[in-house]
């Protein structure tokens, strides 16, 4: 049986991918998708400590966490509609107008 | 003991914010103001339940959810705030191609996340209580829809708003991981308890308060601040800059009441929000000082106020952060009702060259803007001055002294860029080819005006009524 703590490093280790991810990537839906993997990252942690420690309830948290990233998922993608209808473009550098 | 009371607020928002959705689709009218009033009438049913749950201390869902006089006191408080904030919309949003009536219903989504994050002691309710509200917030920013500007915040708002949220999930993996628990009360135990290592417990909670700090704005996670403040819909600027902001240190509040001084590793986490009060107070009104437009000036204001309300927190003082918040509503939904005074259809005057000489041509939004910005400058006698007065000496009275001598001095700073302001308003003969007329047709923007300027002065001059009732609130826990 594989130990729990490999579970543990493993979702550490998606959410630092997640986290390069949203900096070096440069379009909208990518970098959504890298919050994505980061949320799931956090949700393979639940589980892993939840595994742990013994208890139930890390593992029920998880589908709370899972219904917010869906509805996080709806808005983003309507918000990066709305900007993609209005400049054609999902480019990050594109959506400068406000600076200082 | 369980009671459908204690969800009897949130039910009545909650309710109000589906109806108003089905009535925008069954009628769908051209004039939107029916929806506000059906709003309001909501609000006021809510704040109505939360005036009679005063001092019943009723509970519901095992203890998920207690309605103790503090969260009523931020029940209102919100409550207020989205009176305010629909009545500042009623105009504004048909006169700026923002005419949705979901505005309300979103709004009134957005106060139930406050209100939940408020009510409860468990941190994974609060987590959800937080993406209600910042669900609705990202919707709210983007409200223009032809407006590129207002795409752009709700962009930015969303994409680090949901980068922050990651953080604050795994924040709160950590701390379940350490403590076994999601409850405050189980995770300051385990920080109390035994000699064990609690590196673990310590990472998710800095995590966690990373953010916080996001939501509420703190250097240095405040970089989306100004652009989603300039590029929302003003009355959304308004509201953002007030009530997610109450909330989250409603929720800090409730967090680090027990903290300080409980364990060597607590120590560590004291000293970190210290460094951050210190950088949001000096960052945030130093950049200020070059903005020249005024919702930007006000956007980095609305953060140093946050290193300000932070000190409260260090100095782990309920009754004084509480009237802070308070008298930060007033002064600060004040200064953007008058900023979104400055409008006629189709066009807001931001620029600071569009306030010149408007003092004397629309006297009543000069004045009253006026007043805010000194409230929010901290003179006397107005609420802005008592509010940092309160939390500067709760400061002093446990030994946070250089922590005080930087907030004094940034708020010195700050006088320079609001008084800009008013020196605009009141001494700058206005420009020939800058022609600024506005429509004072906004009985409800007067409203708003009045009773904000009204809750400045009461705060400022005779704030003894509100301080008995915050001091019942924080008491009484």
């Amino acid at each position: 049986m594989i130990p729990v703590s490999y579970f543990f490093g493993l979702s550490l280790l998606l959410f630092a991918l997640g986290i390069i991810a949203f900096f070096i990537k440069r379009d909208l839906i990518t970098m959504f998708m890298a919050v994505e993997v980061m949320l799931n990252a956090a949700n393979l942690a639940f589980i892993s400590l939840a595994k742990a420690s013994g208890s139930l309830s890390g593992q029920v948290i998880v589908f709370f966490i899972i219904t917010v990233a869906a509805a996080e998922a709806a808005i983003g993608l309507a918000i990066i509609l709305l900007v993609f209808r209005q400049k054609k473009t999902i480019k990050v550098e594109e959506f400068r107008l406000m600076k200082g | 003991m369980n009671n459908l009371a204690a969800l009897s607020p949130l039910l009545c928002v909650v309710l109000g914010a589906l109806l108003v959705l089905l009535l925008e689709v069954l009628f769908n009218k051209e004039n939107k103001s029916y929806l506000g009033y059906v709003s309001l009438a909501f609000l006021a049913g809510g704040a109505a339940l939360c005036v009679r749950s005063w001092n019943k201390l009723y509970s519901f869902f095992n203890g998920t959810l207690i309605l103790d006089n503090l969260a009523l006191f931020f029940f209102l408080l919100f409550s207020l705030a989205g009176a305010f904030i629909i009545l500042l919309s009623l105009k504004y949003i048909s006169d700026q191609e923002a005419n949705h009536g979901e505005l309300y219903s979103l709004l009134l989504l957005a106060l139930s996340g406050m209100m939940i994050m408020v009510s409860s002691p468990d941190l994974l309710v609060i987590f959800l209580g937080l993406e209600v509200l910042s669900v609705s917030c990202y919707a709210l920013a983007g409200l223009k829809r032809k407006d590129e500007k207002s795409a752009e915040a709700a962009l930015k708002y969303f994409l680090l708003g949901s980068f922050a949220s990651a953080f604050l999930v795994l924040g709160l993996a950590l701390l379940y991981g350490a403590a076994h628990s999601m409850v405050i009360s189980g995770i300051i135990e385990y920080f109390q308890a035994g000699t064990a290592s609690k590196t673990m417990g310590l990472i998710g909670l800095g995590l966690v308060i990373v953010g916080f700090a996001f939501k509420i704005a703190l250097v240095p996670f405040h970089m989306w601040t100004p652009d989603v403040y300039e590029g929302a819909p003003t009355p959304m600027t308004a509201f953002f800059s007030v009530a997610p902001k109450s909330a989250g240190f409603a929720v800090l509040l409730r967090i680090f009441l027990d903290f300080w001084g409980a364990s060597a590793e607590t120590e560590f986490v004291f000293w970190a929000l210290w460094v951050l009060s210190v950088l949001t107070m000096v960052v945030g009104n130093l950049i200020a000082l070059r903005q020249t437009n005024v919702k930007r000036i006000l956007a980095y204001s609305s953060i140093a106020h946050a290193g300000y309300m932070l000190v409260a927190v260090l100095a782990g003082d309920q009754s004084s952060l509480v009237f802070y918040l308070t008298a930060y509503l007033f002064m600060n939904v004040g200064a953007f009702a008058a900023l979104i005074g400055m409008s006629k259809k189709g066009k807001e005057y931001n620029e600071l060259e569009d306030f010149a000489g408007i003092g004397f041509k629309y006297p009543w939004i000069g004045g009253t803007f006026a007043v805010f910005l000194i409230s929010l400058a901290g003179f006397p006698p107005t609420a802005g001055f008592l509010a940092k007065f309160y939390v500067f000496s709760a400061a002093v009275r446990v030994g946070l002294v250089p922590l005080v001598v930087i907030g004094v001095l940034a708020s010195l700073i700050s006088v320079f860029y609001y008084l800009r302001i008013v020196v605009a308003m009141y001494m700058r003969e206005p420009s020939p080819d800058r022609e600024v007329t506005i429509d004072q047709e906004n009985p409800a923007l007067f409203l708003v005006l009045f009773l904000c300027l009204y809750g400045v002065l009461q705060l400022g001059i005779f704030p003894g009524n509100i301080l008995t009732i915050i001091r019942m609130a924080v008491s009484f826990l």
